[in-house]
């Protein structure tokens, strides 16, 4: 496929975007953006008890996914292929079992899911959904982390620049902001309960940081 | 030794808790509800400093925030020491180490006393103005000795071990003073279920309730700030913060304040604690309950220790239960200055007199006073003070009605202690932050708060509003508006009820006249901590500084860290006064964050040491840690720099791998490199846009290069582009510029063409990827992958979608040393099994790491330019010598097409980028190296345009160097010089810069 004036009308129409299975078999485990921190060592060995409580969601599939969200077909196709429809109220998150989607701007949505089923779904995005729009696998530029306990909102004030009262940071809840001198999609999944996105080359400076503001709660590393 | 001005009952402090503090070396004790300051009145400690120009005693002089004098310097170690610190607003703990800050040697005898003298004389106002700023080089010289004497504290020379952070807040009312106003304000938000902030500089909540015996609903006005304090603790969205000043307020009701959480326990925090707290607050409205600072009145030696604010000695009186002196005189130009000789009349210490400088006052605390028996002097003033270490006596004269003359004999009294009192100043300082111009009233002799665009309320004494019953009332009130604003339900609040004074009339004076004129009577100090005069301002007047903006920065009043808090409305009106306008004329300076000062601990928060700023890392860096790599800095990442191995010189080590590149294979960590993906089936035509040369053509498979200009014409970035569909492409950007490009891509798209259907997103950090350069980098791919690698299936700027150890990858056939190369993209969780798998199978073709610098030093070999090293913003493609990366026939234009056919982009002689080469092959031109055509041309050399890249070729065995000439693309084989700073002139031939392989044949095999 060197030069496009040779190529089938099919042949075009397969590559008009590339999708590929970026996943090797199970024999090669995945390192996370927080692999070298060696979290379950620090959980088993780490303090039981603390205000704040960690732990990584790791080697996840991340689906960025851009259209127009006024597009009622493609709106359709992701309800086929997600079970659920994409949140178009700003700052919203919905989820289905597995499945998680974070609106991000006005047409832009981060869909997450078991890491083993991104390409699945990917493929299903683009049998199911014509006309214009980008999905792009993220997977391996950021990972999640739950963070949570009696003081998660005080470590997180200290680190963010928004307003986490629940009056105005209810459950479900997403923003995409500044954390500390980095960023992260913060999206509260409980009382006491948040998720956040954050980059791949951030994490170490991530993870230092939550440690640094946790320390007057106690920080509980989990598994 | 006793504390003999320490009262036997009465205060606040708490006498069964005795603590030990040292001040310039010399232990004293205290009670736990001291300040430092009250602890050294209580002991008699007179003087705490020297003053700035003339090195006169001087003493506190008053008790809160508006302290001018008592700056003192903590510290029990190196370590912990603290300047700037208020002994009016610092705690007393067990252990406090303190220190005068002016003071050379020391305050009791002072060497700079004697030059004082002299040099008060030589320092006039203007001095600094006048003198240091000519001629500038010089202020270098001045500044030390200045400093030394000036004595502004000092900063420590080891580490803070203290940890301080910052904590974002947000709520519906952010009440800023916690006296009656302000905490009425916050039980009303609070009844409501507004969330509410309401701090306050001091460690107790009540403001001036706790220096006053005032009753509110018949009992003790401290048992009604406790039972609201209480109230308060018992909602969960109301914060309380004590020992907080509000030092800032800032556009739309962004406020920053400064908590002290530990500087009241000991010299350094209890461990786990933070020493200071920043708190940046967002809130939807503002109550300023700042209160208001009295102002002393500005009279012959009015600094010498014992003069006080005449509010400052009640406060010290009945808060804190000593009584600063055994013989007070008192002047007042008002009633409520009356309340001090009361209060010092009910310690039981000697009332010598009240000058009031009414001729007829008649309020209930002036009859009070007259009840006692107390010698009430009226219609005069105390003109001029006597004594140097401590005031002995003060001479009191009859003044006109207009307080401008003295009228009769002048008669001595003996006192040590001058309390005086002109009225009060609204404390407006945080209004003034938001912009707004304060606005004179003439009632209260004063400046209230001016109008705010803010969503800000004010209650209480900002206002003008000082009686208590008012300052509540005020309160509740802003309390219901705020919370009607937000859209909640009012709250029901009774206010208790405050006893209600009669009072007469004050008099408007600020200067107390003397004898003698200003000029020739003893000084009459306006500004302490500046040392600034009335007879300076006059001077200032005279010499035809008429604004006052002028007049501040002549005499330097308000310079100080005290901000004139004192002194500033009293130096307005001696300016109004000599200018002969009104004080609103003559208008006010006005005041600008922060507040009162601010560590630097507490402004950096946790952003220092490994948490400055964020390291950004690539899914391999493990490994170049274990490795020994040396790392650079690449915007926040760290790249391997260069691979170092025992023994080994930096030097040694770049020419070790980049021989090994060259010879056989060198691998690099390219992860860094921007990536963009780009969909939709404008995507194509859409780089024909940003891009200078031609995409229309890419098939599916291809990589290409490409240059990204800004409308100027001027290069910006420059990368390789794939195509991987017909509407996918990958876009690479340089490390540092990948977030700009994302965004100059966005703003194009979202601004200017947003009809194109086109997405980018990064996958920057999604990809690891790997560069294998040299000879044998495809021997060692064919280990790792099925694909075919032959170089007529997979040629140069080819791109193939494979699987390399396993882990499905995305290779391109591109190159950046010149040499036969596959640079490896796998998701970045596999990027370091793929890595390792390299080495696994690399070691028999001496697979060497390389970092950032063999890769310029390799790139540099072949001229490849790096965008922000060879450009910098002033040089469009032709410069470069890149005309075949422009393609001047595309359908729609592109960005930077117009910028580059200006006139000046296209005349003669403009500086190129060519290659160096030194006649001396060892030579290595530093890079910056200003280049001349004649290096015998008389200084100051006409300079031709400065070295770009220079480096060693280990491979070619001579220096590479590109930079920039004037015509330099049709100079080649000319001559250009070097001349450096030691005197010597590197002599360079102007070339090509691809010095190494010119075809490119080592790319192609």
């Amino acid at each position: 496929m060197s030069d496009l004036n040779v190529m089938t009308p099919e042949e075009v129409a397969a590559t008009k975007a590339a999708v590929m299975n970026q996943l090797p078999g199970a024999e090669i485990q995945g390192q996370s953006p927080l692999h070298h921190a060696e979290l379950e060592v620090l959980a088993q060995k780490g303090p039981k008890q603390g205000g704040v409580h960690l732990k990584e969601l790791k080697l996840l599939g991340h689906l960025m996914l851009r259209m127009n969200p006024e597009n009622a077909d493609q709106l359709a196709a992701v309800e086929r292929v997600l079970g659920v429809g994409l949140p178009l109220q700003p700052l919203t998150s919905v989820e289905n079992g597995n499945y998680s989607i974070r609106w991000m701007s006005p047409d832009e949505w981060l869909i997450i899911v078991p890491g083993a089923e991104t390409f699945d779904i990917e493929s299903k995005f683009r049998d199911e959904m014509g006309g214009h729009y980008s999905l792009v696998n993220s997977s391996g530029g950021s990972t999640v982390l739950k963070v949570s306990g009696d003081n998660v909102v005080e470590m997180l004030k200290k680190s963010v620049p928004v307003d986490l009262h629940d009056s105005e940071f209810p459950v479900g809840k997403v923003v995409s902001t500044v954390f500390a001198k980095s960023g992260a999609v913060v999206r509260r999944t409980g009382e006491k309960e948040f998720e956040l996105v954050i980059r791949r080359s951030f994490a170490d400076y991530i993870w230092l940081w939550i440690q640094d503001a946790s320390r007057e709660f106690g920080l509980v590393v989990e598994a | 030794m006793t504390q003999k001005n320490r009262l036997q009952s009465g205060g606040r402090i708490d006498r069964s808790k005795s603590l030990t503090f040292t001040y310039n070396g010399k232990s004293y004790q205290g009670f736990q509800g001291d300040t430092l300051a009250s602890a050294m009145l209580a002991n008699g400690i007179d003087v705490i400093g020297r003053s700035f120009k003339y090195s006169r005693p001087r003493g506190i002089v008053a008790a809160g925030a508006e302290e001018p004098n008592a700056v003192m310097q903590l510290g029990a170690t190196e370590a912990t020491q603290v300047p700037n610190v208020r002994a009016t607003q610092q705690e007393l703990f067990n252990g406090l180490v303190s220190a005068s800050t002016n003071g050379w040697p020391n305050v009791d005898t002072d060497l700079m006393g004697v030059v004082g003298k002299i040099g008060g004389k030589m320092m006039p106002p203007g001095f600094y103005y006048k003198t240091f700023m000519f001629p500038q080089s010089l202020w270098h010289t001045y500044e030390g000795v200045i400093r030394k004497a000036a004595g502004l504290g000092r900063s420590p020379l080891e580490n803070d071990p203290d940890e301080y952070d910052t904590i974002n807040q947000h709520c519906d009312v952010m009440i800023v003073g916690a006296g009656p106003a302000g905490l009425a304000a916050a039980q009303t938000a609070a009844r409501a279920g507004a969330r509410v902030i309401i701090a306050d500089e001091q460690a107790e909540f009540g403001g001036s309730l706790l220096s006053s015996k005032e009753l509110l609903d018949g009992k003790p006005a401290t048992e009604w700030v406790n039972t609201v304090v209480e109230e308060l603790a018992g909602y969960k969205d109301v914060m309380m913060l004590p020992r907080s000043t509000v030092n800032g307020y800032h556009d739309h009701n962004f406020l920053t304040i400064h908590q002290r959480c530990t500087d009241h326990i000991a010299d350094k925090a209890p461990a786990g604690q933070v020493r200071q707290r920043m708190h940046r607050v967002r809130a939807k409205w503002v109550v300023l309950a700042t209160g208001a600072h009295e102002r002393p009145l500005v009279f012959s030696n009015n600094d010498v220790p014992g003069c006080m604010v005449a509010g400052a000695v009640s406060t010290y009186i009945n808060r804190y239960g000593v009584v600063p002196g055994n013989d007070l005189v008192l002047m007042t130009t008002n009633d409520y200055g009356y309340q001090t000789a009361l209060d010092w009349d009910d310690a039981g210490r000697k009332v010598v007199a009240i000058v009031d400088t009414r001729a007829n006052p008649g309020g209930a605390r002036v009859e009070a006073a007259r009840k006692r028996g107390l010698n009430v002097i009226t219609g005069s003033a105390v003109i001029e003070v006597q004594g140097s270490k401590r005031v002995s006596g003060v001479s009191v004269a009859p003044i006109s009605a207009d307080g401008k003359q003295v009228t009769g004999s002048v008669t001595k009294l003996s006192a040590d202690t001058v309390a005086s009192s002109g009225g009060w100043s609204p404390v407006i300082h945080l209004s003034c932050h938001t912009g707004s111009r304060p606005v004179w009233n003439d009632e209260i002799v004063g400046f209230l708060p001016g109008p705010t665009v803010q969503k800000q309320l004010t209650a209480g004494g900002i206002n003008g509003k000082y009686d208590t019953a008012a300052a509540l009332a005020e309160g509740l009130e802003a309390g219901q508006k705020a919370v009607s604003e937000i859209g909640l339900a009012a709250s029901e609040v009774a206010l208790p009820a405050a006893e209600s004074v009669e009072e007469g009339a004050p008099m408007s004076l600020f200067h107390i006249p003397h004898l003698k004129s200003t000029s020739a009577a003893p000084k009459q100090f306006v500004d302490y901590q500046n040392d600034v005069t009335a007879a300076g301002i006059e001077l200032a007047c005279r010499e035809g500084y008429e604004s006052i903006e002028h007049v501040k920065r002549y005499t330097a009043m308000g310079f100080g860290t005290d901000q004139g808090k004192l002194g500033n409305i009293n130096g307005m009106a001696i300016a109004a006064n000599v200018l002969n306008q009104t004080i609103p004329d003559t208008g006010t300076t006005i005041f600008r964050p922060n507040y009162t000062p601010i560590t630097f601990g507490a402004i950096a928060g946790r952003n220092c040491g490994e948490l400055f700023d964020p390291e950004r890392y690539t899914a391999m860096h493990k490994w170049h840690v274990e490795h020994g790599a040396k790392f650079e800095d690449v915007g926040q990442w760290k790249r391997p720099w260069y691979f170092p191995k025992a023994g080994e010189s930096m030097q040694d080590a770049l020419n070790r791998e980049c021989k090994a590149t060259r010879e056989s294979v060198g691998i690099l960590d390219a992860s860094t490199l921007g990536k963009i993906d780009i969909q939709g089936k404008d995507a194509r035509e859409f780089l024909g846009r940003v891009y200078t040369n031609a995409w229309a053509k890419l098939a599916v498979g291809k990589c290409r290069y490409g240059l990204m200009c800004g409308e100027d014409g001027m290069v910006f970035d420059d990368g390789v582009t794939s195509c991987l569909g017909e509407n996918h492409f990958l876009m690479t950007t340089t490390s540092g510029g990948a977030a700009r490009v994302l965004e100059w891509l966005e703003l194009y798209h979202q601004t200017e063409w947003p009809e194109m259907e086109v997405y980018f997103n990064t996958v920057t950090d999604h990809w690891a990827t790997m560069t294998i350069s040299g000879p044998n980098s495809r021997k060692l791919l064919a280990e790792l992958t099925d694909c075919d690698l032959a170089n007529e299936n997979f040629g140069f700027m080819d791109w193939k979608q494979t699987t390399v150890a396993g882990v499905p990858a995305r290779v391109f056939r591109i190159s950046f040393t010149g040499e036969l190369s596959y640079e490896i993209n796998v998701q970045a969780n596999y990027g370091l099994h793929v890595w390792e798998k390299l080495f696994e199978h690399g070691e028999k073709y001496n697979l060497t790491p390389y970092g950032t610098e063999s890769m310029h030093v390799l790139r540099a070999e072949k001229g490849f330019i790096i965008a922000g090293q060879d450009t910098d913003g002033s040089v469009h493609p032709y410069d470069l010598g890149m005309g075949w990366a422009v393609s001047q026939n595309k359908p729609f234009s592109f960005i930077g097409k117009r910028g580059m056919a200006r006139e000046d982009c296209v005349r003669e002689n403009r500086k190129q980028l060519v290659g160096l080469k030194t006649t001396d092959p060892k030579a290595v031109i530093p890079e910056g190296a200003q280049g001349v055509f004649d290096p015998k041309a008389p200084i100051p050399m006409p300079m031709v345009g400065h070295v770009t890249s220079s480096y060693w070729s280990e491979n070619l065995g001579h220096s590479v160097a590109m930079g920039f000439v004037k015509g330099g693309l049709d100079r080649m084989g000319e001559k250009v010089y070097y001349p450096l700073a030691d005197g010597t002139v590197i002599e360079a031939e102007i070339c090509s810069p691809i010095f190494l392989d010119p075809k490119g044949e080592r790319q192609n095999v």
